[in-house]
């Protein structure tokens, strides 16, 4: 029963990760309709920044937040001169520039840093202590990271809610015409979107580089993976969806590993732990089945 | 009026009339080598022709392509090799499983097609539920998951290994080993690149023929009028479910032969070859193709096949300052300089080749 | 419809007519000229696999430096290498066009197992050498007989995990093994090899899990792993898991006798891994070397191998990362194959070539361990059968690195 509860518990660990940056591909969605694939890569990105100031000499928290900054400018920026001259061009062409970006940002990173696997001080973010509960060891740093994502969960839904500046957002995505006769300045909202899940996506690649050491340039693809899944499982728009989805894949995954050799020993012909990332595919086509805008998505209206 | 469409059709037809002279000589103006290039650019083609036909003109976005040209590419090794082939392999098919006692490579290009078609209409069933991002996950997940499940069965398919052909059979592979392709018709000999960029293209050409005549036909209509509306087509008549599989069906066949002719073309099939990257880039080259249309696939297959290529070339060029040429191979910036490129193609013709096309030939065409 | 068909007639004929003469025949040892000889390889240059593409870039700075020193016999070596994306049909392809286009005089240091399995066949057909394969699958010198143009270089994964089996069964007869392995060829090697060394102890081996690169982390194997109660680890796998193993085998509490492979002990990895201390399970981990480690400087400070490395780093491959072991892996084997066409005379023929790399006795090679020779000879295929027994020990200060201990070992392929 503990090993069950292990495994949940570093499902529910993994599966923040995921949640966060399926975060920051809601946000976008959200903001700009797109789906940006390079959203993986900028996190890298971001981490590679911040561990370069580290090197530099700067105190560790000093660079957290110069990242999320910068990374917050640098989203922007990407936006305007980027995204900005396709945006009247049909969706699958703004997809393609974000793998565009994709590329770029892969590249850029291991030719300004090479392919060298590197690591943070230790304890950081989280001091990396360790306690056990019934034969459950739990890590300080999992709980810090699972308390964040809620936060920041609950911080972007109050922020879409309840402040101005996300309403403007949510307008400006929506109804682009209609905000403008309202004086949104849509152009700068669609940028502060994207600055705001560049800074979302600084925080995960931070974090995954704490959990899923070490950090180097590949580091998030796989994340990536995982955060889309997570994303469409939770349903596009919702950041609570994101969340929900990211943590019940880690989970999910985790527990299908679990089992896979005490199914193959009940008869079943495969062994399933090659196949973890095909069966967690197959759950969320089930969901999707069930409920094709997702656990939390609003249901389309079709438009004629 | 008739005037018109008579001038456009006979435009076109000349257009493709050239096109399809220039891909019969062209082997005689390019090395041996650049012939099996040009082969790989028909793979793409192929594949690429497939995939408008269901996100171009359809409108259902797939990013999991190379899935099926995996389903295709393995299909087609298997009855290559067929049992006694997989024997000497060390492998072996289950008993309930057509394999075959072995077939000459091309006639596996049909079946194979016909096996990804297949697959593509299972999949196309619970697309049907599924729009726009949802069926991009979906069809993600296949890319992500077909390798891995055609690597499983290590007893059949030869895990990460996977196929080797030239290790289990030399006489059901064309001029592959002795590098000389005999045909007979003709009583001419040629190589055994020469022979691949034939056979590729000759695929192409009969697989873009009969794209062309499904698209123009009720199909066609009833895909374009899925993808502007679907609300309106139901209203129309068009039925849903029957068109949307139709052309996941159809779209996986062309992938399905074109990852035949991948396998044809290396003797060997392995998990390796279809990466998830190989369904990005067909995404990527219908999307710089232009989508529905079929007049700038050839962009699209060049683009894919070309750009990477040409970077690492770039820095043969004799011509470049030595500095640049060193920052050019050096290791990630291969990858920045694809990444500017497909942005910078994109940002000059956001509507992809065609569209540049269409809005170049306006005056003398009606919309492709 | 009566101008359609005409057209379509036209094609045709053109199509048919266009179809060409055959090419012409190939002669006898090409790639050899007056003064250069021509070599070439497939290696990812990009994509997931692109850190191994130090293994070509550190063979081509080797030959340029014997290059700039009059090469081999009089003839410089020129090295083209492809980028095959780490995917086997482009290595296919890209072999072909360097056997038939580029006219190479052999194929070295292609990377990959896969890979070199995809054309090993072609490549024995056609009668070219395929030199020093870049993958530590046994079949590559074990399958000689059958493949006589193939040769691998560096000692099999076999033969390194048996060391580790016959080294548990005689020191630690109360072992419980755990294993973590890449779920692939390499990876069940390895556990293949283990096995054999443990003989009658390999029921010992109690729990296996395994990853795929798809996966984020490894943490729920390694708590699968601790559950099991096993004492042992095994982490059989690349360096990013490997890390990740040791750190998670530390946030969970177990404190197993680790053993982790070649291909992630390099020192900067085991850094990493301590967590600047924190971690204690690294201490006392034992592996296997034959390369010199670049990032242990105070083993190799006056080594006159190493100082050749660096050299050679600075002045031809200067964007180049000096730490990277897959830079000295690349120079050891380039110098071997220097050694070969030096053997093979001053004018080498393939058949000479490979005659020369089949009788190969020499212990000067500056990269490999001291001690470590490379011998082949006429049932022996494997160029490195030698590996020493390392532990990594941790001083008062904190300093961690690799300490031999025990006589060198055989791994017999």
């Amino acid at each position: 029963m503990s090993e069950l509860l292990q495994q949940v518990v570093i499902g529910l660990a993994s599966g923040a990760i995921y949640a966060l940056l399926a975060l920051a591909l809601v946000l976008i969605h959200r903001a700009t309709g797109v789906i940006n694939f390079a959203q993986g890569e900028m996190a890298m990105f971001s981490t590679y920044i911040a561990w370069q100031l580290v090197q530099w000499g700067v105190p560790y928290w000093l660079a957290f937040a110069a990242t999320i900054a910068l990374s917050f400018g640098g989203g922007m920026a990407l936006q305007r001169v980027v995204i900005r001259p396709v945006e009247n061009a049909p969706v699958l062409t703004v997809v393609i520039v974000t793998l565009g970006l994709l590329l770029i940002f892969n590249g850029l990173a291991t030719w300004l840093w090479s392919g060298e696997v590197r690591t943070f001080p230790p304890n950081r973010p989280f001091p990396t202590r360790t306690f056990e509960i019934g034969g459950v060891v739990i890590n300080v740093q999992d709980i810090g990271i699972v308390l964040v994502t809620l936060a920041l969960v609950a911080a972007l839904w109050a922020f879409f809610r309840f402040t101005r500046a996300g309403l403007a957002l949510r307008a400006a995505a929506l109804y682009p015409e209609s905000s403008r006769l309202v004086g949104i300045r849509v152009g700068w909202m669609l940028g502060v979107g994207w600055g705001l899940a560049a800074a979302l996506g600084a925080v995960s690649g931070m974090f995954t580089a704490a959990a899923f050491p070490p950090l180097e340039p590949t580091m998030m693809q796989a994340v990536l993976i995982y955060a889309f899944a997570a994303a469409v499982l939770g349903g596009i728009d919702s950041p609570a969806g994101a969340v929900v989805g990211g943590l019940t894949l880690g989970v999910f995954l985790n527990l299908v590993g679990t089992y896979a050799d005490d199914l193959q020993n009940l008869g079943f012909p495969v062994n399933l732990e090659g196949l973890r990332l095909p069966v967690a595919f197959v759950f969320i086509l089930a969901v999707l089945l069930a409920r094709p805008q997702g656990l939390f998505g609003r249901a389309e209206a079709r438009r004629v | 009026m008739r005037r018109r469409d008579n001038v456009a059709l006979g435009a076109r037809a000349i257009g493709v009339a050239a096109f399809v002279v220039v891909i019969a000589i062209l082997p005689r103006f390019l090395s041996d080598f650049r012939a099996s290039e040009m082969a790989r650019v028909g793979i793409f083609f192929i594949a690429l022709v497939g995939l408008n036909i269901l996100t171009g003109y359809t409108g259902q976005i797939s990013l999991g392509h190379g899935a099926f040209m995996a389903v295709g590419g393995y299909a087609s090794a298997l009855l290559i090799a067929g049992r006694p082939g997989l024997e000497l392999a060390q492998l072996e098919a289950p008993d309930w499983l057509p394999v075959g006692d072995g077939m000459r490579d091309f006639w596996t290009i049909p079946i194979a097609a016909l096996v990804a078609g297949a697959f593509g209409f299972l999949v196309g069933l619970p697309a049907l539920r599924l729009r726009g991002l949802y069926l991009a996950l979906v069809t993600f997940a296949l890319a992500v998951s077909v390798p891995i499940l055609l690597r499983e069965p290590e007893k059949l398919t030869g895990g990460t290994n996977g196929l080797n052909l030239f290790g289990t059979t030399e006489d059901r592979l064309t001029g592959a080993i002795d590098n000389t392709v005999h045909i007979p018709v003709l009583g001419k000999d040629m190589t055994f690149n020469d022979w691949t960029y034939y056979l590729a293209w000759t695929v192409a050409l009969v697989g873009l023929a009969i794209a062309w005549l499904i698209l123009r036909g009720r199909s066609g209509r009833a895909f374009k009028a899925i993808r502007d509306s679907e609300v309106a087509a139901t209203s129309s008549g068009v039925s849903l479910a029957s068109y949307k599989t139709l052309a996941f069906a159809i779209s996986a066949a062309y992938a399905g032969a074109a990852g035949a002719l991948l396998t044809i073309l290396s003797t060997i099939v392995t998990p390796g070859s279809f990466p998830v990257f190989l369904s990005i880039q067909l995404l990527i080259g219908v999307v710089i193709a232009g989508l529905g249309s079929l007049g700038g696939l050839m962009f699209g297959a060049l683009f894919l096949y070309y750009l990477p290529v040409g970077i690492q070339e770039l820095a043969d060029i004799g011509s470049l300052p030595n500095g640049l040429q060193d920052a050019a191979k050096s290791p990630g910036m291969p990858s920045v300089i694809y990444g500017v490129a497909l942005i910078l193609v994109l940002f000059l013709l956001p509507r992809g080749a065609a569209g540049f096309l269409r809005r170049l030939l306006i005056p003398l065409t009606k919309r492709l | 419809m009566r101008r359609t068909s005409i057209l379509i007639g036209v094609m045709a004929a053109a199509f048919a007519l266009a179809l060409p003469a055959a090419h012409g025949h190939e002669t006898a040892d090409p790639g050899v000229t007056g003064n250069s000889i021509l070599i070439g390889g497939t290696t990812p240059l990009s994509g997931v696999a692109s850190a191994y593409a130090s293994v070509a870039r550190g063979a081509e700075a080797y030959f340029n430096y014997v290059n700039a020193r009059g090469g081999v016999n009089g003839r410089k070596i020129t090295y083209k290498y492809l980028d095959d994306q780490y995917n086997a049909s482009i290595t296919v392809q890209q072999t072909r066009q360097l056997v038939q286009q580029d006219r190479v005089f052999a194929v070295y240091n292609s990377l990959g197992t896969e890979h070199n399995l995809a054309i090993r066949d072609y490549l024995n057909s056609v009668r070219v050498p395929q030199i020093f394969a870049a993958t530590g699958a046994r079949t590559f010198g074990a399958d000689f007989r059958r493949y006589p143009w193939t040769i691998g270089y560096q000692p099999s994964y076999t033969g390194e995990a048996r060391i580790y089996g016959r080294w548990i069964q005689k020191n630690r007869k109360a072992a419980r093994i755990a294993i973590l392995y890449q779920n692939d060829d390499y990876g069940k090697e390895l556990i293949a090899g283990l096995r054999r060394g443990l003989g009658p102890m390999k029921s010992r081996i109690i729990a296996t899990q395994g990853y795929e690169v798809t996966a984020t982390d490894v943490q729920s194997q390694v708590a699968r792993l601790k559950a099991s109660r096993a004492n042992t680890f095994m982490i059989f796998g690349t360096p990013r898991y490997s890390i990740q193993s040791f750190i998670y085998a530390n946030r969970l509490g177990w404190k197993p006798q680790i053993f982790v492979n070649s291909v992630a002990s390099a020192s900067n990895l085991m850094e990493i891994a301590s967590d600047a201390g924190n971690n204690k399970r690294v201490n006392g981990t034992i592996s296997i070397q034959f390369l010199k480690d670049p990032t242990d400087s105070t083993r190799w400070a006056g080594d006159a191998g190493m100082k050749l490395y660096r050299q050679v780093m600075k002045q031809y491959l200067p964007k180049g990362n000096p730490n990277d072991v897959f830079h000295v892996y690349a120079m050891a084997s380039a110098y071997t194959l220097v050694e070969g066409l030096r053997k093979a005379g001053r004018n080498p023929t393939r058949s000479g070539l490979m005659a020369a790399l089949a009788s190969l006795d020499s212990r000067k090679n500056p990269f490999l361990i001291p001690g470590v020779a490379i011998k082949t000879g006429r049932l022996d295929r494997f160029p490195i059968e030698q590996v020493q027994l390392t532990r990594w020990s941790v001083n008062r200060r904190g300093n961690g690195r690799w300490v031999r201990f025990g006589p060198l070992q055989r791994t017999p392929g």
